[in-house]
């Protein structure tokens, strides 16, 4: 039973996709190849429902219960197939199959037209099931497939259109040069700094996975005692390995310095930005951080090496989340703008979970749910933005209140995810948000107000922009061009996605499991935060924009493509011609300085041959009087 | 012994007959190597060997002592087989002699007039190496049985500076390339064939008699000859395009290669017998190995032969010079000359474009039939080896007891 629900769970997405594959592969051109994404879509919703038989029928949802099943794989290696079925994994698995699936509706409607219609349906499978891989895997090395088959799949899905000859596909100002360097980026161009910035993290994953294996003899998570391997290890040593192992997550979740890959990530189809930036790939590095601190247990854990890891994951959490909003802040462009605020709130799950250390499970929870409510409203957001592109032709932020009265439902959608996303009291991410407050506080001790201060000038930030978003787009753009009708599918996908947050907001205010939540949320403290974001997103309301260079540096991402680009490409160049020189040399010494070496010696030895008897006699004579020289000096010392 | 001073007295008859008639000389001579060849396997090689010489000797025929070559290679033989079965220092001496001195006429025949000029460069350098071996060797018994260190390691090396001239050890191989060179290729293929042998037998069982722990030290500056002549004769021939240069710059490395097989001299029984085994394979190779080139110098030989004899020199398994070097490294590795046998591989390596060079050099399109069959002969002697030569460290280790 539970070998087939498994199997349904990841093959049905795989399945359902190829029917398209295949008749794109045959012959792309019949309309009747266009309606076979319907089976995709069910292959989608196949998996969402197994995903919800494991979340209502694998026992009591707790946070100390779990169950593990285990099928044999490399029994030399004491390496198996391990699934784990736990509060995490449980929700997480729905929340990813259920966005999914409501990304694959919309983008029936969505991708109708497209020219590659096989590439993207297979690959957009492909991407949910490598995601559900990793949800529910409990072995590290079967996790590590899911991991590249999301690597694969973002970069077969970010440079879709590959022919880079739509300027609506590309991100940044095209033309624009800043120095030497463009300042726009192409879907294929994107492709590629997605795969190579996160292949630099896999590279150290897949090491630290081996030296984990290596000292534990065990790959499943739940079962590898790293207290016991921190020990035999030592501080540095675990260190070490637990830094290589998250600078897989870290490149994934786009934290800094990896953050551009994410930027330009938006160069997909914004179906494909929608399901990267709420339920998989990004969110599969904070899950897997999560993931390990849930069952390492490092309040448990008393270890410098630890510790330094996860103040390390803290502020590096805290600066990207604080980065990306302000980047946010002053990015003009729809997605641009949504995936900063992503990356942003990627850095405040880390922190968050981070915080672990010191507050305990409680704070891996809050991080938790805090992607699960930032899921949803990310999600509708972005699938808003895809249809307001396809409405005005512009990947700009504009638009007016006729569009606003012509998309109504857009309209609200927006209203709502923005509202419920920005932590305004009492709506969904407030609850949330206000525990994070409470976990920030708790690090009192140790760093003074600095994470709380951090996070509540991001949350601010953070709100204002999203308020920004709203204004922009439907109340005070500067133009709209007129839009035309239709996109029925596409508004079906994200009401029903964004009609999750009341729903989540009714779990937080009424099932006991969150009673903390609501605590915090009744704090003093936690509501003044509310009103300062409030007010925040009021002002960004009123007056959504600002010239100034300060925005305009921050809509440039603070120049950080330089980095991706420029510098790392410059190294990459100079590594090169360090290379071609150290070739060349070698070239030089094989092929001319040792040769001619030789055959001048080879002369050398040839000329002594004269033909002169004396002078052989000398040479001789020569060679007698030195030996007897070392005959002299053997014979004393012998 | 009586066996041998009538096989030399024979001979000396057969010496004086051929002034009637040179084909009794020849008639006698290959009769009293055809006997020898009952003294077990290894004079049996060195009989064969003879009588390529001495066919070879047959293509030069009009010279002005023909009739006597013939005789003085049987001579040289008979000295030969007799040096692996002596160990009387005297005797040994002597027999170093009696190969020595044939060669110093050997060297000046020629079919038109002779060649004085080459003879006396020859025989200045042969005298001294005689005076020198003789005089290191009866300091080197003093030494050892006085157990006097110094005038050990005088003898020691005064018999080193010997074998080095009388051979063509570098850095005293001055006279080779001129003699090889400026010589009679038949005459050569005999200095470089017949002659190697005893200088090394005798100057090995000198050695063997007289170690004392001393030894290990004096052997390190053997190994550094050894060494010395495999870079210069390696080298030196990489860029001639003569072939008698070329073969003269290899008959000096291998005769590096031969020298470094004495270091293994101290090392247990064993290594002693591979190291003798792959010494007399070298000299093996290197003496049929010349005779061949010589021939094909001379009148042309087929192409077949001329590779196979270019890769044995090489050291290309299954050919016999592949065995010969094999043994040395062996022995070299095991008795801590680890550095020694990385310099073989290095000159073996070195070696492979001159080797190559001189079979394109010496190529002919219509060679002689005589040479022709002599070097095919002498390629067909590489081949021996295509049964792993277990069987020679036998016979080796019999004769060497």
């Amino acid at each position: 039973m539970i070998e087939l629900l498994l199997l349904a769970i990841f093959i049905s997405p795989v399945i359902g996709s190829l029917p398209v594959a295949f008749a794109w592969l045959l012959d792309p051109k019949r309309s009747w190849a266009r309606k076979l994404p319907i089976f995709a879509v069910l292959g989608l919703f196949i998996s969402l429902l197994c995903t919800l038989y494991i979340l209502f029928n694998f026992g009591e949802l707790d946070e100390r219960v779990y169950r593990q099943v285990k099928f044999e794989w490399l029994p030399g290696f004491n390496i198996s197939f391990t699934f784990i079925f736990d509060y995490l994994s449980r929700i997480m698995g729905v929340l990813t199959a259920l966005i999914a699936f409501l990304i694959g509706v919309y983008g029936l409607e969505y991708m109708k037209h497209d020219y590659r219609l096989g590439w993207y349906w297979f690959f957009f499978n492909l991407f949910t099931a490598s995601m559900l891989l990793v949800v529910y895997s409990d072995n590290l090395l079967l996790l590590l497939i899911g991991w590249e088959g999301l690597g694969l799949a973002s970069w077969a899905l970010i440079g879709h259109w590959f022919r880079d000859d739509d300027e609506m596909s590309f991100v940044g100002v095209v033309g624009r040069k800043i120095g030497k360097l463009n300042y726009f980026w192409s879907p294929s161009f994107g492709a590629w700094r997605a795969i190579s910035t996160i292949r630099l993290g896999d590279m150290p994953m897949f090491f630290a996975i081996a030296v984990i294996f290596f000292l534990a003899g065990n790959l499943n998570i739940s079962e590898i005692n790293w207290g016991e391997l921190s020990e035999k290890v030592g501080s540095v040593g675990i260190f070490l390995i637990l830094f290589a192992f998250l600078l897989g997550p870290f490149t994934k979740s786009a934290q800094l310095p990896f953050s551009e890959w994410l930027m330009t990530a938006m160069t997909g189809p914004t179906t494909v930005s929608a399901l990267l930036h709420s339920a998989t790939m990004v969110a599969a590095g904070t899950y897997v951080f999560m993931r390990l601190s849930w069952y390492m247990e490092p309040w448990n854990i008393h270890s410098a090496g630890i510790e330094a890891i996860y103040v390390l994951v803290l502020f590096l959490g805290l600066i990207s989340a604080l980065y990306g909003a302000s980047v946010a802040l002053g990015c003009l462009e729809r997605k641009v703008l949504l995936a900063a605020s992503t990356m942003s709130s990627l850095g405040l799950m880390f922190a968050t979970a981070s915080a672990s250390l010191w507050v305990g499970k409680f704070a891996i929870i809050v991080a938790f749910w805090y992607l699960v409510t930032h899921a949803f409203a990310k999600a509708t957001l972005f699938l808003v933005a895809g249809h307001l592109i396809h409405e005005t032709h512009n990947r700009f932020c504009v638009g007016g209140k006729e569009l606003a009265k012509h998309l109504k439902l857009a309209f609200i959608a927006t209203i709502l995810a923005t509202l419920c996303l920005s932590g305004i009291p009492p709506l969904t991410a407030y609850w949330v948000k206000s525990a994070m407050d409470g976990v920030m506080h708790h690090l009192e001790h140790e760093f003074g107000l600095i994470p709380l201060a951090l996070l509540v000038l991001t949350s601010a930030i953070y709100s204002a922009f999203l308020a920004k978003f709203l204004s922009l787009n439907f109340l005070k753009g500067e133009y709209h061009v007129k839009a035309h009708g239709g996109g029925r599918l596409m508004s079906l996908g994200y009401t029903a996605m964004v009609s999750l947050l009341p729903l989540i907001l009714l779990l937080y205010l009424y099932h006991p499991d969150f009673h903390e939540f609501v605590a915090e949320g009744f704090l003093n403290s936690s509501l003044a935060v509310g009103g300062i974001v409030l007010f925040t997103y009021l002002i960004a309301l009123y007056k959504p924009s600002l010239e100034s260079p300060v925005g305009r540096a921050l809509g440039d991402r603070l120049y950080l493509a330089f980095l991706n680009d420029y510098i790392i490409p410059a190294l990459g160049w100079t590594l090169a011609k360090l290379v071609d020189y150290s070739n060349r040399a070698i070239d030089f010494f094989c092929h001319r300085a040792i040769p001619s070496a030789f055959g001048l010696l080879s002369i050398g030895i040839r000329r002594i041959q004269s033909g002169s008897v004396e002078l052989y006699l000398r040479l001789s004579a020569a060679v007698l009087v030195a030996l007897v020289a070392i005959a002299v000096a053997l014979g004393v010392i012998g | 012994m009586i066996l041998v001073l009538l096989s030399l007295l024979i001979l000396t008859f057969a010496g004086i007959l051929s002034y009637k008639d040179y084909r009794i000389s020849l008639i006698l001579s290959l009769a009293v190597l055809f006997v020898s060849l009952e003294f077990g396997g290894i004079p049996a090689i060195i009989c064969f060997l003879a009588i390529l010489n001495i066919v070879s000797l047959a293509v030069i025929r009009g010279n002005q002592i023909s009739g006597v070559d013939y005789a003085m290679v049987g001579l040289m033989a008979i000295a030969t087989i007799y040096a692996f079965i002596t160990s009387d220092i005297a005797e040994l001496l002597a027999l170093f002699v009696v190969v020595s001195v044939p060669t110093y006429l050997l060297v000046m025949v020629d079919e038109g007039k002779l060649n004085v000029d080459t003879g006396i460069k020859y025989i200045t350098f042969m005298v001294i190496a005689t005076v020198l071996f003789i005089i290191g060797t009866v300091m080197l018994y003093s030494g050892y049985s006085w157990q006097n260190s110094a005038i050990y390691f005088f003898g020691f090396l005064l018999l080193l500076i010997g074998l080095a001239l009388e051979v063509g050890i570098a850095p005293l191989h001055e006279w080779v390339p001129d003699i090889f060179a400026n010589a009679n290729p038949i005459s050569v293929s005999i200095i470089a064939s017949l002659a190697k042998f005893v200088p090394f037998i005798v100057a090995m069982k000198v050695i063997m008699i007289t170690a004392t722990e001393l030894t290990t030290s004096a052997l390190l500056v053997l190994a550094v000859f050894s060494a010395i002549s495999m870079f210069i004769g390696n080298i030196g021939a990489l860029t001639t395009q003569n072939p008698a240069r070329i073969l003269a710059y290899s008959t000096v490395a291998n005769m590096g290669y031969v020298l470094a097989a004495f270091v293994a001299i101290m090392a247990s029984k064993d290594l002693v017998y591979y190291a003798i085994a792959g010494a007399l394979l070298q000299l093996f190779v290197n003496a049929f190995g010349k005779v061949g080139f010589f021939n094909a110098i001379k009148g042309g030989a087929s192409n077949v032969s001329n590779y196979i004899l270019c890769f044995s020199f090489i050291g290309i398994p299954p050919l016999m010079g592949f065995w010969g070097k094999f043994f040395i490294i062996y022995a070299l590795v095991f008795s801590n000359y680890l550095w020694l046998a990385i310099i073989l591989v290095l000159n073996s390596a070195i070696s492979v474009p001159y080797y190559l060079r001189l079979v394109r050099i010496t190529k002919a399109s219509t060679p002689d039939m005589l040479t022709n069959i002599l070097t095919t002969t002498t390629a067909v002697v590489m081949l021996v080896t295509l049964i792993p030569p277990t069987w020679f460290v036998e016979l080796v280790s019999e004769v060497f007891k």
